[in-house]
């Protein structure tokens, strides 16, 4: 049932393009009565510009006029714009067809105000080729110079006639190996190779024009191109190329030789570097392939880009190839507009890669954060939009959506920027952060509850009883403090009342100590009582320390008969001081054997 | 609780001082071979990988990747990696792989810990946990990127152990089943699980032969063995062996054995003395008799299989020396020094053998385990360096123990002595003059000794362990730093720029790194199972040019890799170890022509300059390395063609290869690649 659906889509995708090209006509009235062609063939490419004045014979005013493509290049074209000479603004350029000239491809050049009849105007057409240089010999060694061979038309080839024209070549160096002489004017100065001027020349006239000459400029192509745009809504786009490509110019014949490479310095045609340029605004960057960083690049910081000069691993000879990815990061305030929940993306759809750069085949993939929608996405040259796809990564609930476009042969000229429109609500941008802190919250609960939930099956009644008792060892511990306090309280009184000699109050606070004494004491011996019920031996010491205590209050209780004596006058003061001193060390020894039982207990 | 955190995080923070100097790379050869597995593990499904037939290695051969790895560590990796995914983390799986053995390790920190503590106290668990976090023996294997089973294996052999420990206290039959699986884990990791699988029994049999046999004994070693075995047999790569092999025997034999002592025991609990003895005595005559024969019988039917070559080599360190150059030529397989002793363990040589003696001291069930563990594995790693791994975390037990218990000792009288002064100074013990200042003495000594192990662990982990040996670096003249990226610029090379089925021949050392990262099919790799293969690579090597070219077309050879360091000094290249390509290849038939005498000079002395032996001189691996070197200028003051490794100017400079042609050489010559050429058209 998809695969239906795919199909039927695909079929309208067809059928719209199909719809698209227009079907035009020759207009017999246009003259070309001047063309002056710079056909620039230095690098890997070939950049022609055209001036035509155009002239109307006609009665009626002209809108556009047709501009044909040379049979030898037609197939090669990347990119081409049209203005009026000496002004910038950019003419409509669409393709068309003609019903007499099938085989041919035609392009229609609005003019921006129509032709009267009787008028000229002069028409700027800037057009390059990718891959039109042909390496000959197609196979070169080392140490050979690397040439190549242009293949084009003397005549400007047009659906119109023409009155005057010439053509300049202009190549690398003076290295011309040959050039094709006929038909005469053709002259040579240096690195350009003039035909013409020639004077009027039929509509459709062809006539072989061929240069061989030097060209060991990079012959770099990109073969394949991925750029992986990520938007966060949080200030951050994160840009990442994956890049393969391959070096389009005369195949290496036999061996490489390291030594000659280093020593004699040749393989002139050879790619050692280049330089790409990234946003001023790029940090992070990172040069990487499948197998791990690469670590010979310099990374430089001018004042409106920065400039990252890549060596791939190895020096690219004619037909090798190598792959790598480059990736930075890039403040999302300069790309990324919004009023309300409106968003609008403005990049670049290709950015620089190197100079002179050709890309065969490029996807973009824009991955927009999680909730966005309704995409529209306006570009600055026709492109295929592939079905959108859900990205996955930290934190996703339902994946973000993935805008995938596609476009083959491009060339410097292509970067250019595009915009997608989005609606996004910003509340959705604290969704990742209350899920951490939703994840994190369940976390803590699900400890908590198992801390405080007993899952065992069987209750494991020694554990249990163990726990029991050392609470218990703990309440007698605190409450036999209390009670060592209690002693130091009976201290005080008898120091007291021997001063003051004050019975009444004496009795007072003497009561109220035995009060709390007693029932320490009671509390003591029922925890004692408990202990023993749990079957601990503590139980044990426990008694022994009640025993102790006893004999401690008996002291106690004697100090306390002396001191009255003392106050009463029955014993006079050296008794007493004799009497106490006994009787304190008796205390005192106690006190230290009770303080040991009590820490033994634990 | 917080030391042992902190251990668990310093343990896996310093391995990663590889990532922060180099990048997140795999080091090594084998962690490369790991790697490309658990990526194919990841992609393909278990399925798969399980019936995995792998025709980039071994060519024309092949091999059964399924049937002859241990699988522990790539399922591990993958677990983890689908995990991940799962929660959407978006992480890449050579990352998994990178960190993988710094996390176990601190896994293993916390096993330590508790088995330390199951065979004395958390005090010496937390000293023990300490010191795995960082002893170098340990570190060597497990740095973020040496992506290898050793680094899993270790947290299962620890577990296992632990686990053990724990069901021969309790007896219980949970804790041996638990002992089972890790013990399951450990046998699907590593081939190292026959240590383990002989030292538990042989912890069995002390335990029967000092009288220490019980009940408990009983229950956990017939369950742990009968499970374990059962599911050890699961693993495609182990097989019948635990029945059939020699190696397995000691754990069979214990077994039986342990069913006629209890059987033995519940005799004689019903009978009198007398009676009993008569019985004893004819039953363990005939038993004997019956084992013994059986064992003959199954050696001589091929039941059992001999031993191999490994475990002759752990029994007798020289016989592999004279017997099989393939496991000799590892450099892992050598006789450890006693320099490498101190590198790797430092002041635990010195604890070790009072942990050994504090446990001698105590001595139960537990530590009679520990001790025994502590001396094979000393041995072994006495024979081969390898094995220094199985000896590290026994060595940082013991030490734990001794260290902490010194330390009790001590600590005691310390306190005591300053309790003393405070109040009177009544109490000094006469019959133990200058007590607190021995004790002071001592502690300081100890914590001295702990501080310098600290920073030798740090200064041997940052210095030696962690350098990746796929990216090189040197220091330059100005103090900067140079970084040889010229493996991986070859492998890249290979990668992209030669036919897709093209067959790379190279040492079977870059085996694993050509397919990993060149994705090309190669000859012969780390996985050392054929060696008549090799053998033949080694002849090829060492034959001269028209013979190696005969040997090249019989193995449709396209392309072949040397590893050269003559120019930048990197000593272990291919010529380095080119006597051992000789040893191999004229170790089986084919090769009987190639003497290792030949390629000596008279006076018994391998030398690459002018007075090397002419059958050197000439050969192809020498023709592969010095290729046009003779024109090279490569230190000031001497000579072209002088070789920076084995400092001498080389001995046969302007020569032409006539059958290969160089295809690619690297930035600093370290890898050169030749392309075989095709045979002449007949009549050009």
């Amino acid at each position: 049932m998809r695969g239906v659906l795919h199909f039927l889509i695909g079929l309208t995708v067809i059928f719209c393009i199909e719809c698209k090209v227009k079907q035009d006509a020759i207009d017999g009235a246009i003259v070309n009565s001047k063309v002056d062609r710079k056909i620039d063939v230095s690098t890997h490419l070939v950049k022609m510009s055209t001036s035509i004045t155009l002239e109307n014979t006609g009665k009626s005013p002209i809108k556009s006029f047709l501009y044909a493509l040379e049979p030898s290049l037609q197939n090669y074209l990347s990119i081409i714009t049209a203005n009026v000479k000496d002004k910038d603004e950019k003419l409509g350029v669409s393709q068309t067809t003609v019903a007499s000239k099938k085989d041919l491809s035609f392009w229609r050049i609005e003019l921006p105000s129509n032709l009267e009849p009787g008028k000229t105007m002069t028409v700027d057409v800037d057009s390059s080729y990718a891959h039109a240089l042909t390496p000959y010999p197609a196979e070169i060694t080392q140490s050979q110079k690397q040439q190549v061979l242009y293949n084009g038309n003397v005549y400007f080839f047009s659906p119109y006639s023409t009155k005057s024209q010439t053509t300049t070549v202009t190549t690398t160096n003076t290295a011309i190996e040959s050039y094709s002489k006929s038909p005469k004017p053709v002259s040579q100065t240096d690195r350009t190779v003039t035909y013409g001027p020639y004077e009027q020349r039929e509509a459709f006239s062809e006539a072989e024009l061929r240069v061989h000459y030097e060209n060991n400029s990079p012959f770099l192509t990109v073969t394949n191109l991925e750029r992986i745009i990520e938007v966060s809504h949080w200030g951050n786009i994160a840009v990442e190329e994956h890049i393969s490509m391959r070096h389009t110019g005369a195949l290496l014949k036999g061996p490489f030789s390291r030594y000659d490479y280093q020593r004699a310095q040749d393989g002139l045609s050879s790619i050692k570097a280049f330089k790409t340029v990234l946003p001023a605004a790029a940090r992070d960057v990172y040069y990487r392939d499948e197998i791990g960083n690469i670590s010979t690049s310099n990374l430089k910081e001018m004042d409106d880009f920065v400039e990252l000069e890549l060596r791939p691993r190895f020096p690219l000879f004619g037909g090798w190839k190598t792959q790598y990815y480059i990736g930075y990061n890039v403040p999302s305030y300069q790309y990324l507009f919004n009023k309300g929940d409106n968003y609008a993306l403005k990049m670049r759809f290709v950015d620089h890669i190197f100079d002179d750069m050709v890309v065969d085949q490029v996807t973009v993939k824009i991955i927009l954060p999680e909730g966005a929608k309704n995409m529209r996405l306006e570009t600055p040259y026709p492109v295929t939009q592939g079905e959108n796809q859900l990205h996955f990564t930290y934190l996703d609930t339902t994946g973000r959506p993935v805008i995938v476009i596609h476009k083959s042969n491009l060339v410097e000229q292509h970067i250019q920027d595009f915009q997608l429109h989005y609606t996004f609500q910003k509340l959705l941008l604290l969704q990742e952060p209350l899920i951490v802190v939703g994840a994190f919250y369940l976390l803590f609960l699900a400890v908590i509850v198992y801390v405080r939930l007993d899952f065992s099956i069987t209750k494991d009644e020694a554990k249990e009883s163990k726990m029991r008792v050392a609470s218990l060892v703990e309440e007698v511990q605190s409450a036999h403090d209390r009670r060592s306090a209690l002693y130091q309280s009976y201290d005080d009184a008898i120091n007291k009342y021997k001063s003051t000699k004050d019975a009444n109050t004496f009795a007072a606070t003497r009561k109220k100590v035995d009060a709390d004494y007693k029932s320490l004491t009671q509390q003591i011996s029922d925890l004692q009582t408990k202990l023993k019920n749990e079957g601990s031996d503590l139980a044990e010491k426990v008694n022994e320390l009640q025993v102790s205590d006893r004999q401690y209050k008996d002291l106690v209780a004697l100090a306390i008969t002396l001191a009255e004596k003392l106050v009463s006058g029955k014993i006079n003061k050296q008794q007493y001081l004799d009497n106490e001193k006994i009787n304190k060390t008796k205390r005192e020894d106690l006190d230290s054997k009770m303080e040991a039982l009590r820490s033994s207990l634990a | 609780m917080l030391v042992l955190s902190i251990a668990a995080i310093l343990s896996f923070s310093t391995r990663l001082f590889s990532v922060l100097r180099f990048e997140s790379v795999i080091h090594e050869f084998d962690p490369y071979f790991n790697y490309r597995t658990t990526r194919y593990l990841t992609e393909e499904g278990f399925y798969s990988f399980h019936n995995w037939f792998d025709d980039r290695a071994w060519y024309p051969l092949g091999r059964i990747i399924g049937g002859t790895i241990y699988p522990g560590l790539m399922v591990t990796s993958a677990v983890f990696y689908h995990a991940l995914w799962f929660f959407n983390i978006t992480i890449d799986i050579r990352n998994v792989c990178v960190f993988l053995a710094p996390m176990f390790s601190s896994f293993t920190t916390l096993v330590t810990y508790w088995f330390t503590k199951e065979l004395k106290d958390a005090g010496a668990g937390l000293v023990a946990a300490a010191m795995i976090a960082i002893v170098p023996g340990y570190i060597s294997r497990s740095v973020a990127g040496s992506y290898d089973n050793e680094g899993i294996a270790i947290f299962c052999m620890l577990l296992t152990y632990a686990l053990w420990i724990k069901s021969v206290k309790t007896g219980s039959l949970f804790w041996s089943c638990l002992c089972a699986l890790a013990y399951f884990y450990m046998v699907s990791s590593w081939g190292g699980y026959v240590f383990l699988i002989n030292l538990i029994p042989l912890h069995v049999l002390a335990l029967m032969l000092t009288g220490r046999f019980s009940h408990r004994i009983y229950v956990a070693y017939s369950a742990v063995y009968c499970i374990g075995t059962i599911l050890s047999m699961q693993i495609s790569f182990v097989g019948f062996q635990p029945v059939q092999s020699s190696e397995h025997m000691a754990a069979l034999g214990v077994f039986g054995l342990c069913q006629m002592h209890a059987f033995i025991d519940y005799v004689r609990s019903k009978l009198s003395v007398e009676q009993f003895n008569i019985l004893f005595r004819s039953i363990v005559l005939m038993g004997a008799v019956v084992s013994l024969s059986v064992a003959a019988i199954g050696t001589a039917t091929g039941k059992i299989s001999p031993w191999t070559g490994r475990f002759y080599s752990l029994l007798d360190p020289s016989y592999a020396k004279n017997n099989i150059p393939i496991i000799a030529s590892v450099s892992e397989h050598q006789p450890t020094t006693w320099s490498s002793f101190y590198f790797d363990l430092q002041m635990l040589t010195i604890m070790f053998p009072a942990g050994l003696y504090f446990c001698f001291n105590r001595l139960t069930d537990a530590n009679i385990f520990i001790i025994m563990y502590g001396v094979t594995s000393i041995y072994f790693a006495g024979v081969m360096v390898r094995l220094m791994l199985v000896l590290a975390p026994v060595m940082c037990i013991l030490s734990g123990i001794g260290v902490s218990s010194t330390l009790n000792t001590y600590m005691k009288n310390l306190d005591v002595s300053r309790k003393d002064k405070k109040t009177s100074k009544k109490n000094v013990d006469h019959t133990y003059p200058f007590k607190n200042e021995v004790a002071t003495g001592v502690v300081f000594l100890v914590t001295a000794f702990l501080i310098t192990y600290t920073f030798h662990c740090t200064w041997v982990t940052s210095e030696a362990y962690s350098s990746p040996s796929i990216v090189l670096s040197a220091r330059a003249g100005d103090g900067g730093r140079i970084i040889f990226d010229d493996f991986r610029e070859a492998y890249y090379w290979l990668r992209h720029n030669t036919p897709e089925d093209a067959k790379v021949m190279s040492w079977w050392d870059y085996g694993y790194q050509i397919t990993a990262m060149a994705n090309r099919t190669i000859l012969v790799d780390n996985n050392t199972w054929n060696n008549t293969h090799i053998s033949r690579v080694g002849q090829a090597m060492a034959s001269t040019e028209d013979k190696a070219y005969e040997i090249m077309r019989e193995l449709d050879v396209n392309y072949v890799l040397v590893i050269f360091g003559g120019l930048t000094g990197y000593s272990s290249d291919d010529i380095n170890k080119f006597l051992w390509m000789v040893r191999i290849g004229g170790s089986t038939d084919r090769g009987a022509h190639i003497k290792e005498a030949d390629y000596y000079t008279p006076q018994g002395e391998f030398r690459i300059d002018k007075e090397g032996s002419p059958t050197l001189l000439n050969c192809l691996m020498y023709k592969m390395c010095y290729y046009r070197f003779g024109e090279v200028y490569t230190e000031g003051g001497k000579p072209t063609g002088y070789d920076r490794v084995r400092n001498a100017e080389i001995g046969n400079k302007n020569f032409d290869l006539d059958v290969l042609e160089e295809a690619y050489t690297t930035e600093h010559w370290l890898v050169r690649i030749y392309k075989v050429k095709d045979l002449d058209n007949r009549g050009a």
